[in-house]
């Protein structure tokens, strides 16, 4: 890259940005939902921006895996036979201001998506989408990226990254994508002299030392869990307080199991595919009657056996955790990620 | 970029009863050129779209032929089966496929063979025994034991007539309950391993059925002197996608779809599966 990869952006001029994403793209970024909820929704005008939000009720998840996609279209009465039309979305999409964890979020579907077989649906979005992180100076109060490496800076995998000083955005490039973004506002966007480069630093360093008061203990619970040994008693006691509701799962960045299901009126119909939860006692259901996970607990189990072993993190490069907090908010239970992690490690409830 | 969830139409060429309530559809390409890229084998399996009620694995229950159509063998269990058992020849459905990993087969060469099937299990091996029936000076002695509830669930009676008449394979049918003119084996499907002379050491098994007859007959191999690893089987999970995605189908970290559905008992041994 030839210009430097660090700009600014005064604070006055973000609108006018903005106001330039929405010529060319569904920009998709913190609005005020009810109350003092705040969630990543489409953007009509730039004063609509949250920029001041801790976190979003849900992940980008749903923009780029809906809770219902459709994948075909069909027509019985095609005269040369049915007819299968897949159904892509191809729509540009700027997500901005998204929160170092929901980037990690988009980063470990990328990966899930493209193991092994590549899912069209999914990169089809994937590829239209830009990814502009906003970089965390305060803790929300269920945060706890620093325990799982997803925030509160990131150090790739966004194609821009904001960090606000004072009354001005620190701009930092993380690919082609990002550069040209920059590049069609260069009368708003100016290089970044060295003395906002070494506050952005420190702010980093802050950020950090006050992330560190809220910790999951994962070192334990993903040896445990790697290798069997979380006394079973646990999971029983767990299991009684799940109310399968499945929650956890659909505000999860990293929970991406789906079933698939046919409509049709007429000759007309669709195959969509729909978000599920491992939870759910139908779940692994046989159309023998057959249920290899009739129990909540072996659904428990299997649950965080997905998120937290070694067998899944190696291939996933992760685990299925980005410590956004949102299943702390979600469980009723109190199923949450740094719960049961912490049961895990001292043996009891 | 290829889209994994879309079908191929095909269109069913023909509909046979097995019994009261299974039958078996033999499937044929709209586009005929299809059939050249479809290449799969024994073991293996297909994701059968009924459009408008929904899609279900299927094991690829013939061997690669000439006639340019597969068969799948289909028991009344389920929404899409209930429709399926429906449909008469000319009526379209979508094929996803082939997918999953299929039994080995050059691996096994110069071994005594023993398929152990059981009612609805017989299916996935039907292909396997036909292609190494199909080159039989390559293999050792061939015995198949098949077993099922009653006279009427039992399948493929054409094979099994066959199977019978050549002195190449030996064929022992049981049934659990017999019918006044039922004259065979009574018993279950591992009773017939006193009577079929097996030597175990040299032998590799095959063993298709349900849950409770695989855990039975895996357990009367192992007394037999058989290898954890000798010992194959195709599993059956709920599955979805049937490529890797939705996760339905999951025994700790290993994907029966993609993973199997064909795994060794020396691999179930170690897959963790929480359930």
């Amino acid at each position: 890259m030839s210009r430097p990869p660090v700009y600014v952006i005064a604070k006055s001029h973000l609108s006018a940005w903005v106001e330039k994403m929405l010529e060319t793209a569904q920009v998709i970024a913190p609005r005020v939902a009810h109350g003092p909820d705040v969630a990543y929704g489409e953007l009509e005008a730039p004063e609509q921006v949250a920029w001041d939000y801790s976190s979003s009720l849900a992940p980008l998840k749903r923009f780029l895996f809906p809770q219902t996609d459709t994948l075909l279209r069909w027509d019985k009465q095609a005269d040369d036979g049915l007819q299968l039309e897949p159904a892509y979305d191809d729509t540009e999409r700027i997500f901005l201001a998204v929160r170092p964890c929901d980037v990690a979020g988009v980063l470990f579907l990328d990966r899930v998506f493209t193991r092994d077989r590549e899912d069209i649906y999914y990169l089809n979005r994937r590829k239209r989408s830009t990814l502009i992180a906003l970089t965390c100076a305060e803790p929300g109060e269920h945060c706890f990226c620093v325990c799982a490496e997803a925030g509160p800076f990131l150090k790739q995998g966004y194609d821009l990254q904001l960090t606000r000083i004072s009354d001005e955005y620190v701009v930092e490039v993380g690919s082609e994508k990002g550069a040209a973004l920059v590049g069609e506002a260069e009368d708003l966007l100016v290089p970044a002299p060295e003395v906002l480069m070494r506050a952005r630093r420190e702010l980093e360093q802050e950020a950090k030392d006050r992330f560190a008061d809220d910790k999951a203990y994962f070192a334990a619970a993903l040896r445990q869990v790697t290798f069997d040994q979380v006394p079973d008693h646990l999971w029983d006691e767990m299991a009684e307080r799940c109310l399968e509701c499945g929650g956890c799962s659909f505000v999860c960045p990293t929970c991406t199991c789906f079933l698939v299901a046919d409509s049709e009126i007429g000759d007309a119909g669709a195959r969509e595919r729909l978000w599920d939860s491992c939870l759910y006692e139908a779940y692994a259901l046989e159309a023998s009657g057959h249920n290899p996970r009739a129990e909540r607990r072996h659904r428990l189990k299997a649950r965080f056996f997905h998120k937290l072993s070694y067998q899944f993190a190696k291939p996933l490069e992760a685990h299925g955790c980005v410590g956004c907090g949102r299943c702390i908010t979600a469980c009723m239970g109190s199923n949450d990620m740094p719960a049961v992690t912490a049961r895990i490690r001292r043996g009891a409830l | 970029m290829e889209n994994i969830y879309l079908p191929d139409v095909v269109e069913i060429a023909d509909v046979r009863d097995e019994t009261y309530d299974t039958k078996s559809f033999a499937l044929r390409f709209l586009k005929p050129e299809r059939w050249k890229t479809f290449d799969y084998r024994p073991g293996q399996f297909v994701e059968i779209s009924v459009f408008g009620v929904g899609e279900a694995p299927f094991c690829l229950a013939s061997a690669r032929n000439g006639a340019e159509v597969f068969e799948i063998t289909v028991r009344r269990t389920g929404a899409v089966t209930d429709v399926l058992h429906t449909l008469r020849a000319g009526a379209q459905l979508g094929v996803r496929g082939p997918l999953g990993n299929g039994f080995p087969f050059d691996e096994v060469k110069g071994r005594d063979i023993l398929f152990v099937g059981g009612g609805i299990g017989l299916p996935p091996l039907r292909p396997l025994i036909w292609e190494m029936l199909g080159k039989r000076d390559e293999f050792g002695k061939i015995t198949v034991l098949y077993g099922a509830r009653t006279p009427a669930d039992l399948v493929y009676k054409d094979d099994l007539e066959r199977w019978r008449s050549r002195e190449d394979v030996e064929l022992m049918v049981t049934v659990d309950v017999a019918d006044e003119n039922w004259t065979g084996n009574v018993g279950v499907v591992g009773s017939l391993f006193p009577k079929a002379a097996i030597d175990a050491p040299a032998t590799v098994a095959f063993v298709c059925g349900p849950p409770i007859m695989i855990r039975f007959v895996v357990t009367d191999l192992l007394a037999l002197g058989f290898a954890d690893k000798d010992i194959y089987t195709t599993l059956e999970r709920h599955m979805r996608c049937g490529v890797g995605k939705c996760n339905h189908c999951l025994i700790g970290d290993k994907y029966v779809c993609t993973d199997g559905p064909v795994f060794s008992y020396q691999q179930m041994k170690s897959m963790m599966d929480p359930g």
